[in-house]
């Protein structure tokens, strides 16, 4: 088992305090940045390094920083997106309540990087406990020099508040995010402008993920080529991945970037609680679509997961034994994302409604002829064609769905009950 | 200049244009709903989808920045596909109620439902539907035709500068609405409801009242402010039915205020439509020869200089232009069209003009409102203002009474000491103004229709001559009428004569006094009444109000969409209202009464035909041969002198009803009882 990086103080339960932190190498990292790089080596450390998004996207993170201007009147604002809403995720709440301080540091180094001097950090609304947690680390921080005015006499300068969201999770799309955190209907807004360029309260903004943002201080005490030591060379790292459904041992579990799914579910989850077969997998929460047992044998990282139709996602990992009506997990995913819909673009708001319908009927046995076929006409009416990744995302979920499942399908459709139940 | 391809043929676009901009200038419609020119950009509607080169999917048109060497289709059956895919998407929860609905028939949703929907519905499950809202008298809300484009969020928050509207719930629990219900305080909000796409918003008034292909379409030019919007009169049989906005540009854009488009059904209620005589101190009907006689008989019993005439605030210019000849021709230097009093100077056009022009608002840099609340005497230029104001750079002050304009501003004060101030150039305000490059002035008639008028207009000329408001290509000095009827009438010299003639104080201290034996009311209703004595009172015009109420002779005449009349807007724009349905009974066009009257009078004026008059309008006033605003030369007006240190007052204490006609208006009477007086305590008898 490789070293823990992102998770190796977790264990200590008193690590969400700053003094427990400063004993091991707490905010070293934040240090040695203000000391020994400029902003600019900062931004082309993380580009070397090859750190890619942790919030889903996987998009570059030095690229994403780059583009922010250098030269600008405005101010500049570095949020940190801890709406952690996909289902099947809690890898970053895992980070936020255990070890804060990290994310702290994380988001301190970034805002020196880019130069900024206000930064939010994002909480899921249901985090109640985790934003607590954040709050007095951040109160902590303060005191002890590491957030506030001139960080260890460096000049910098870099303020940090914890926003919490209402619990709506199209708040972690991070336009939506920037709207939410300006007071305004959680929305996603037109891309271009760009955040980078016109973002949070229309200036420069960069939005991060909990994890990634906990990457930076090992990055910067470790160099980037530790970095790109561990995993594939395209996506390096380690990361979190989120253990659940029927899977004997469920939880966080912090190992390299692409290792084998199969390996993942069966030796770290200790495959099914049951015992039984493994039905389906999702690899990275409800709106990666899903995997059949036989495509098991696939890596864990972005190029992997791409070519095999589906993505990495949040990397939250969800079991289905043989006992798992597929029809079922479909309404319920469809019913998730019909919930969630902002309402702003036609083809999410009402397709995902229409589909959403035909699903319940559909699952209670009323299905007609035909329903599949409209289900993956659905789809095709929807994907491509909203104005942001959420509908996209649950058409995405619902087609592979049909793909790898059709005959559950169909036999609900014809006999008006579940095949496996 | 990008250049971009679309459907195979290259189209070069102004930097900053859409795609779907650059379509329509290649000729190419694209479907659209959320889009609307004059507001933000929203991108939710998804119907203008089009296939972009490189882009993996179609890229919405509306949103997406025109750019070199862009590959576009929109023609493809992908394209075709999706926009089918969104229709389909739009009409499930849309109630399929054409047959009921306001809308059909200039409804977006149907008609591109006759190109992209499908013959059938294969949507099998329940439908959405929602709570009706209760958006006040003006706007009929059926919630569950809205397809979410949120135009009227957009309209209201952007443009009438209420931030009243928005969305709430989530996915299929989206709705438009106020949160509180409440009715929508704006003087535009009618314009929601031709943005509205669908028959989500539709007119209260005129709801169930006609359908849209039974209407006739007359272009005109509305009179209930001084702005002059632009207007088409929806005509059934001989009623008017709805007023809705004309593109214009310069003047009004797309817009019209609440009063212009409603108001309209005032033209049915206390219509004068037939001759009254007042007999036995009772006003009896008559017919045409037994009121001309009447006339007659008094004239000639009277000297010249006891005749006066005063013309009101709806009053058209050709019916000005043959009221004056015939006081001159009788002899009487007595005439005025400035009833409320205000202290215009005619001797240079300059000085009575909104010299900056509405569209040029939006090149000014500062501005000084005195004595005007623009949001109430002309919305339109409010929301220009305000337009000009979201730019940024554009610094605003007021002297008058404190008020929400809609967009930030200095209230300097109420009082005339602070104009002082400014004009002497102690007061701060002025600094900015002597900063601004190209600063303006608005001067409104509750500085003008006061005792110490004419020093104000010099102090407000004096401020505008420092601060260098006028210079080579830009005029900053400008005065916002609140009638229809006012440049008009000083464009033609309505005015007192050079031998003693009398204005309106003048004309009303006269007929108190005994001196003034006859006064000739052309539509001029908002004087006081009581003062005019023992004197003979002949009242013009079309509606039952104050005038008519106090005459001995009624002539019936036509309102502003039952003539061919002239009217000049407040930024000296001449522009022509069109007969849309005849005047009712035997009520007539204006200018043909006084033609017809000075025969009998036996001063046959010398024009036949509205040709005749018009020529003889460009004779007195060479402005009225062409269209559109020339430039007008400065000069030296105004009277420089003490000012009153009493603090400004708003001409128009209840925007709705201003003239005959609103004030005959069920609608803008519901109005008033929603906006003006909403606290009003209501007792057992108000039904």
């Amino acid at each position: 088992m490789t070293e823990r990086v992102l998770l190796k103080n977790t264990a200590n339960p008193d690590f969400h305090r700053i003094d427990a932190c400063l004993a091991a190498e707490g905010y070293q990292g934040l240090t040695k940045a203000l000391r020994k790089f400029s902003p600019e080596e900062i931004i082309q450390l993380v580009t070397d390094s090859k750190l890619r998004g942790r919030g889903g996207a996987g998009f570059a993170t030095g690229l994403k920083w780059s583009f922010v201007p250098k030269e600008t009147e405005r101010p500049k604002y570095l949020c940190c997106n801890a709406d952690e809403g996909e289902p099947g995720t809690f890898k970053d709440r895992e980070i936020i309540e255990k070890d804060p301080h990290i994310l702290i540091e994380g988001m301190a180094i970034a805002a020196y990087a880019l130069g900024v001097e206000t930064g939010y950090i994002y909480v899921r609304g249901e985090f109640d406990f985790g934003a607590r947690r954040l709050e007095e680390a951040i109160r902590e921080a303060y005191r002890e020099g590491y957030l506030g005015k001139n960080i260890r006499a460096s000049g910098f300068n870099f303020d940090l508040h914890v926003f919490r969201g209402a619990g709506a999770y199209i708040c972690g799309e991070e336009t939506a995010l920037i709207e939410s955190i300006e007071g305004k209907r959680g929305q996603p807004r037109l891309k271009p402008p760009f955040p980078a360029i016109e973002g949070l309260y229309g200036c420069p903004t960069v939005v991060n993920n909990v994890e990634t943002l906990a990457c930076i201080p090992h990055i910067l005490l470790r160099g980037a080529d530790w970095f790109k030591g561990i995993g594939p060379e395209d996506s390096p790292g380690t990361k979190l991945y989120c253990l659940s459904g029927h899977v004997r041992n469920p939880g966080v579990y912090e190992l390299p970037m692409g290792i084998a799914l199969r390996h993942l579910v069966e030796k770290h989850g200790g495959g099914t609680h049951s015992g039984k077969k493994i039905k389906a997998v999702i690899p990275g929460g409800v709106s990666a679509p899903m995997l059949p047992e036989s495509d098991l044998d696939i890596d864990m990282d972005f190029a992997s997961l791409a070519a095999a139709g589906t993505m990495l996602g949040s990397g939250g990992v969800i079991v289905m034994d043989e006992t798992t009506c597929i029809v079922r997990v479909a309404m319920r995913t469809i019913g998730f994302f019909h919930h969630e819909s902002c309402g702003k673009c036609t083809p999410c708001r009402d397709g995902l409604y229409w589909a959403s319908k035909l699903l319940k009927r559909l699952e209670a046995g009323k299905g007609k002829k035909g329903d599949v076929e409209e289900l993956e006409r659905l789809c095709g009416n929807i994907f491509g064609n909203t104005f942001c990744p959420l509908g996209d995302g649950a058409a995405m979920a619902l087609r592979a769905a049909i793909k790898h499942f059709r005959d559950e399908f169909v036999y609900h459709v014809e006999k008006g009950k579940c095949m496996v139940s | 200049m990008p250049k971009l391809t679309i459907d195979d043929s290259e189209v070069e676009v102004e930097p900053g244009f859409t795609v779907l901009q650059a379509c329509e200038q290649a000729g190419i419609e694209i479907p659209r709903f959320c889009y609307h020119e004059r507001l933000s950009i929203a991108g939710n509607c998804r119907m203008c989808l089009v296939e972009m080169k490189r882009s993996p999917k179609p890229v919405a048109a509306c949103a997406m920045p025109a750019a070199d060497g862009m590959v576009i289709r929109t023609n493809t059956p992908a394209v075709e596909k999706t926009r089918k895919a969104v229709m389909e998407f739009l009409l499930i929860n849309h109630p399929l109620d054409c047959p009921i609905c306001d809308q059909a028939g200039e409804c977006d949703l149907q008609d591109q439902a006759m190109a992209y929907g499908l013959d059938h519905g294969r949507y099998r499950e329940t439908k959405r539907a929602v709570k009706d809202k209760n958006f006040g008298p003006l706007i009929k809300a059926v919630m569950t035709r809205c397809i979410h484009c949120t135009r009227c969020i957009r309209f209201s928050t952007e443009i009438a500068g209420v931030q009243e509207l928005g969305a709430t719930g989530r996915g299929e629990n989206m709705e438009v609405g106020t949160y509180v219900e409440k009715a929508l305080a704006s003087e535009l909000s009618g314009n929601m409801i031709d943005l509205c796409p669908v028959g989500a918003l539709t007119s209260a008034p005129y709801a169930f009242r006609a359908r849209s292909w039974e209407l006739r379409k007359t272009e005109s030019v509305d009179v209930m402010d001084a702005v002059g919007s632009n207007i088409r009169v929806d005509v059934r049989g001989a009623e008017v039915m709805r007023i809705l906005p004309r593109l214009n540009e310069d003047v009004n854009e797309d817009w019209i205020s609440d009063k212009s488009r409603f108001a309209c059904d005032g033209l049915r209620y206390q219509r004068l439509d037939r001759p009254y005589l007042r007999d036995g101190g009772k006003l009896r009907p008559a017919t045409w020869d037994e009121a001309f006689a009447a006339v007659a008989e008094k004239v000639k019993a009277t000297k010249a200089r006891g005749i006066a005439a005063i013309a009101g605030d709806t009053a058209d210019c050709e019916a000005m232009t043959a009221l004056k000849d015939l006081m001159a021709a009788l002899g009487s230097p007595h005439l005025d069209c400035r009833q409320d009093g205000a202290h215009l100077d005619a001797s240079h056009r300059a000085g009575y003009l909104f010299n900056t022009s509405i569209a040029g608002i939006e090149q000014a840099d500062a501005c000084l409102l005195i004595g005007t609340n623009p949001r109430v005497e002309a919305p339109i230029v409010n929301a220009r203002l305000r337009k000009r104001f979201l730019a940024g750079g554009f610094p605003v002050a007021l002297i008058g009474k404190k008020t929400d304009l809609t967009f930030s501003h200095k209230h300097l004060g109420t009082t005339p000491n602070v104009l002082d101030k400014v004009a002497s150039g102690a007061h701060p305000f002025a600094k900015v103004l002597n900063k601004a490059k190209r600063p303006m002035l608005i001067l409104g008639m509750g500085a003008l229709a006061r005792q110490d008028g004419a020093a104000i207009l010099a102090a407000a000329r004096k401020i505008a001559e420092d601060s260098g408001m006028v210079n080579d290509g830009w005029n900053g000095f400008n005065v916002l009428h609140t009638a229809a009827a006012r440049v008009g009438g000083l464009d033609l010299g309505f005015l007192p004569g050079k031998m003693g003639g009398r204005d309106v104080a003048g004309i009303l201290d006269g007929a108190g006094m005994g001196e003034v034996e006859i006064v000739y009311l052309l539509a001029a209703d908002e004087i006081d009444m009581d003062r005019l004595g023992g004197a003979f009172v002949i009242y013009q015009g079309h509606h039952g109000d104050a005038g008519a109420g106090r005459a001995d002779v009624i002539l019936p005449g036509g309102a502003y969409t039952e003539k061919n009349a002239t009217y000049v807007n407040t930024e000296g724009r001449a522009q022509v209202a069109r007969l849309a349905a005849y005047p009712p009974g035997e009520a007539r066009e204006d200018w043909k009464i006084v033609r017809a009257l000075s025969a009998v009078l036996g001063k046959p004026l010398p024009f036949d035909s509205l040709q005749q008059v018009r020529a003889r309008m460009a004779e007195i006033n060479a402005n009225f041969a062409h269209t559109g605003v020339v430039a007008a030369p400065w000069g030296t007006f105004g009277e420089e002198g003490r000012l009153d240190p009493a603090p400004f007052a708003s001409r128009l204490a209840n925007f709705y009803m201003t003239d005959p006609i609103s004030r005959a208006s069920p609608t803008m009477a519901k109005c008033t009882e929603a906006f003006v007086n909403p606290a009003r305590r209501r007792t057992g008898t108000d039904g």
